[in-house]
């Protein structure tokens, strides 16, 4: 425990000396507020928010469309991932049109689909439903593609009942390569959240940074990068840590 | 040889699904005067690339967009490479900037546009910040673990030999390390052409793809993000096409089977 502890601690010097120099500097006055606000500052506004209660409306607002749009997307990618590698006629069908796709980026759809949808709900949860679809839908189809052919030719001879080869064969097969799949589909989810709400919205932390922003209001702004941070980094951490409990024959594979 | 050329013609059943979407695109366009709004039909959509192109507006924009992505590109992934080197070779250099890099790398990309418009304004400056960022994050890992995976034993003949520092670092772990530096200046292409669309439409001032979308979002031009939308898609493409090909050729030496 003392020796981690240890070894972790000269990793925390760089981090301090730039807490101190932004302190320092933020306290020498050189800067306007608009500018450079002190980390007491921002804090501080924290505090406000959090008591007000708008970063809790802001955040609940932001969740609501992540975990819809990516329930969504990560549903019906790693059904379509896979169905698109298991049938070779609807991958014949699909794929093609799949790898179009695939080439523009999401953000890019961001103006047409305003255009289509307007700026409501439905537009923030579609744009997050496609990204995670994508994203998903290509790890399911790539790790189905892996996996040997061998295996497959084993279970017709033996006449494996479909259900079997799924359960037995497919699933635990695909799924720590699908799992990462999903951890990068989330992370992607939340940066285009987050870019759709700077653009367009009532609400949502995207929303408060961008309102932050015209009304040069540096510490509202600071609050939300640091927020949209460590919202970015618990949920990877979140996805790293099940995929460990889930799938242990991996981590074991790892270690 | 005969299956070869077979591979070339593509198979039809590709082709069935994107002319339905187009198909249903256009009947959706024809359905009444709402639907004639939101959606373009195909005549508009041709119509629009004959205005685009004949105007030059196209022109001047895709020069734009490509020039940003290509200069973010190069400053950002010079930056990550030399930050990468240095990170791999001194381990002072590793505790001091690697819990910075991974701090900050974990706010995204496009969420930190709010804080850049209030420091460098609204323009280029602020979009090419963004831009370089993007390529620097993939580029600075890559080469981080690319050189910390060179064998040990090479750098142990280097050490034999007498070599200094940094003719193990030139002669040993930097060719070693090439191939995957190479593949993560590949992804930061792929980044540095999303997050120049992106910062195009989240930046308001100035030229390129994402500021043309804008302007056609705000007008209810359809056709034109249509357009648009499609070369974005092309010019991503045929970027990474090229990066593609430009790693095949050097490094050949490299590749197995």
């Amino acid at each position: 425990m003392t020796r981690d502890w240890k070894q972790f601690f000269p990793f925390l010097i760089s981090p301090f000396l730039l807490l101190v120099v932004w302190w320092w500097v933020a306290a020498a006055g050189w800067y306007s507020d608009d500018v450079l606000v002190s980390p007491g500052a921002v804090v501080a506004t924290l505090e406000e928010l959090t008591a007000n209660g708008e970063l809790a409306l802001h955040l609940k607002a932001s969740f609501f469309r992540l975990l819809t749009g990516f329930g969504l997307g990560a549903l019906t990618g790693v059904l379509f991932g896979i169905w698109m590698a298991i049938s070779p006629r609807v991958e014949a069908f699909a794929l093609p049109l799949f790898q179009g796709l695939r080439q523009v980026p999401t953000i890019a759809l961001i103006p047409i689909l305003i255009l289509l949808l307007g700026v409501d709900e439905i537009f923030k949860v579609i744009i997050v439903t496609k990204a995670a679809f994508l994203t998903v839908a290509l790890a399911a189809y790539d790790a189905t593609k892996g996996v040997s052919k061998n295996y497959f030719e084993v279970a017709r001879i033996y006449h494996l009942p479909k259900t079997t080869l799924y359960r037995k064969l497919i699933i635990p097969a695909i799924t720590p390569p699908v799992f990462t799949g999903l951890r990068i589909a989330f992370s992607r989810s939340w940066t285009i959240l987050v870019a759709a709400e700077l653009l367009a919205a009532d609400s949502g932390i995207g929303q408060m940074m961008q309102l932050g922003r015209e009304m040069f209001r540096l510490d509202v702004v600071m609050v939300g990068v640091v927020i949209t941070g460590l919202v970015g980094f618990s949920i990877d951490k979140l996805f790293k840590w099940a995929e460990i409990r889930l799938i242990p024959w991996q981590a074991a594979v790892k270690a | 040889m005969q299956n070869s050329f077979y591979k070339w013609i593509p198979d039809w059943r590709g082709w069935v699904l994107p002319i339905l979407v187009i198909l249903a695109w256009d009947a959706m366009s024809r359905l009444d005067a709402n639907h004639a709004y939101a959606f373009a039909s195909l005549g508009q959509i041709w119509a629009g690339v004959v205005e685009l192109s004949r105007s030059g507006e196209l022109l001047v924009n895709v020069q734009a967009s490509v020039q940003r992505a290509l200069t973010g590109l190069l400053l950002g992934a010079s930056a990550g490479f030399l930050v990468g080197s240095l990170v791999a070779v001194s381990r002072t250099a590793n505790i001091l900037i690697t819990p910075i890099y991974h701090a900050i790398r974990q706010v995204p990309l496009l969420g930190l546009v709010p804080l850049f418009a209030l420091w460098f304004g609204n323009g280029d400056t602020s979009k090419l910040i963004v831009v370089s960022l993007s390529a620097f994050y993939p580029v600075v890992l890559s080469t981080f673990e690319g050189m910390l995976q060179v064998d040990r034993r090479f750098n142990e003949v280097g050490q034999v030999y007498r070599l200094s520092r940094w003719q193990i670092y030139r002669r040993i772990t930097l060719p070693a390390a090439l191939p995957q530096v190479f593949t993560g200046f590949s992804l930061a292409l792929a980044f540095a052409w999303l997050s120049t669309i992106g910062s195009e439409l989240l930046f308001t001032a100035g030229a390129g793809l994402g500021n043309l979308m804008m302007n056609a979002q705000e007008a209810s031009r359809m056709d034109v993000l249509i357009i648009v939308t499609f070369v974005i898609g092309v010019l991503g493409y045929g970027m990474s096409l090229l990066i593609k090909l430009a790693s095949n050729h050097l490094f050949k030496w490299r590749q197995v089977g």
